[in-house]
């Protein structure tokens, strides 16, 4: 029986070499697991291991790339969340300074102060309004201050359910009846424009010739007209010119008006209530604890009780 | 192709084998890179040289898998013996012959090992074969599809087919 199979396999080598290869892949499995085991270990170390090192490091590459593209990702959004939080930090400060300004006036001067934020600024290289979201619905009209801790920014131009504009500082329209903190002379506050209505600065008109009034003199609002209380910052003398019957007298604003976020609308002044009063205290002083003993001050505006000319307040109501 | 070529081939097909196939499995099926370098090896090398290969990369293979030590070698040397001898009659630098042998060829392997593995399981076998290896073999044509083109732009006869005027 085996001679015909011999004679085909003498005859055809290709065959042979399949056949002894079947074989032995049987002998391989027919042996006992011990066996199989050693041949195992025999085959796999000198060969194996040095394809399986090379197979662990592109398998290791890949991981890598995996856990890379993974920290790439997360790398994204702790960037994302720190912007957010830089965002709320400054949120923060500036609620902080809101709040500064609102406990910072004395008791019997203590407006009813309306927070609002601003949602647009229409006009193009000149501020003409300031648009705010909060409206006839919060009790806001025509005519109400809106102030920040740093100062005046203007007055409610008009008012609907949900917004209202401002008229701000910079409106060609614009004029705030001032006074110099420390020589108490009179003016009227207005915009200067050049000839490409191209706003130049802020001028005291009305100043009579030979007045007390020196550069980096503070000008507060005097509360003549009716319009603004009395004691709100507006700016500081930035020059002084003597003319023969009136002096002019140019204004740097306090406020930088393209940068305000968040503003106040004075709607009047509030109703005593002790227990506000005692509320915002007590806030006052938690803020003048966590501030810096020399900051406890920053950011109480004038018409305050840091020395401010309370009595030219002309009972605060638009 | 020189036998230092299709030994480089077959230690490629080695570590491509273990180490890139898992990373690019497609429903659960892999591309055969070892049945790829025997069908090369087929294509310029006769039956005898593919066949010893087989078996070699077979084994080593299977000492991965000690308790089936002998499997691979044996569905490895078996498809190479079959897929040379059948190039041998064919012509071989044709693509749709190259594809359908190495279509054939992965499918083949993967009967033996699964028939012999699954042996008193005919359903699994058969759900193994359907589930996995004639998408496995599809992949490995797609490859080979791959190789064959760039072989051809490189002017690689070894593994076009084409022979030498």
């Amino acid at each position: 029986m085996l001679s015909p199979l011999t004679r085909l396999l003498r005859g055809n080598r290709d065959l042979t070499t399949l056949v002894i290869c079947v074989l032995l892949s049987a002998i391989a499995l027919a042996l006992p697991p011990a066996a199989k085991v050693v041949i195992s270990t025999i085959a796999a170390t000198p060969i194996l291991r040095p394809l399986k090192r090379l197979a662990t490091a592109a398998d290791g590459l890949t991981r890598l790339r995996g856990e890379n593209e993974r920290l790439r990702k997360l790398a994204m959004e702790l960037v994302e969340e720190r912007a957010a939080l830089i965002s709320q930090g400054h949120e923060n400060e500036r609620l902080r300074e809101l709040t500064h300004f609102m406990v910072g006036f004395a008791a019997e001067e203590r407006f009813d102060l309306l927070p609002a934020t601003v949602i647009g600024m229409p006009g193009g290289r000149i501020i003409e309004g300031i648009e705010i979201n909060a409206g006839e619905a919060s009790g806001v009209q025509a005519g109400m201050p809106v102030v920040v801790p740093d100062g005046l920014v203007g007055k409610i131009s008009s008012s609907v359910r949900g917004r209202s504009l401002v008229e701000p500082l910079t409106s060609a329209s614009s004029a705030v009846a001032v006074t110099i903190e420390r020589s108490r002379v009179r003016g009227i506050v207005r915009p200067r424009y050049g000839g490409a209505s191209e706003l130049l600065d802020w001028q005291m008109d009305y100043v009579p010739a030979r007045s007390d009034i020196r550069a980096h003199d503070r000008v507060i609002t005097s509360g003549l007209g009716g319009v603004y209380p009395a004691g709100l910052v507006v700016g500081d003398v930035s020059s002084v010119h003597e003319g023969p019957l009136t002096m002019t007298v140019h204004i740097d604003i306090a406020v930088n008006l393209s940068t305000i976020e968040q503003v106040f609308v004075l709607k009047g002044l509030a109703a005593p209530s002790p227990e506000r009063d005692a509320m915002m205290q007590a806030l006052l002083k938690e803020l003048a604890l966590e501030a810096a003993p020399s900051d406890t001050t920053e950011g109480v505006p004038s018409g305050g009780p840091e020395g401010a000319p309370s009595t030219e307040l002309e009972g605060g109501a638009p | 192709m020189r036998l230092r070529t299709f030994v480089l081939m077959c230690v490629g097909a080695l570590v491509l084998d273990t180490a890139l196939a898992p990373e690019i499995e497609i429903l659960g099926a892999r591309p055969d890179f070892l049945v790829l370098a025997i069908v090369y090896g087929g294509l310029g090398l006769g039956i005898r040289i593919p066949v010893i290969a087989g078996f070699v990369m077979g084994l080593m293979v299977d000492s991965e898998l000690p308790e089936y030590l002998g499997l691979n070698a044996l569905a490895l040397s078996i498809t190479a013996f079959l897929s040379a001898s059948l190039l041998d009659r064919l012509v071989k630098s044709q693509v749709l012959v190259q594809c359908s042998v190495i279509f054939g060829a992965t499918l083949l392997r993967d009967i033996i090992f699964y028939g012999v593995y699954y042996r008193g399981s005919l359903d699994i076998f058969g759900h193994f074969v359907i589930r996995y290896s004639l998408i496995g073999a599809g992949y490995t044509v797609a490859l080979g599809l791959l190789i064959n083109i760039i072989a051809r732009f490189a002017n690689w006869r070894a593994i076009t087919g084409a022979v030498r005027r």
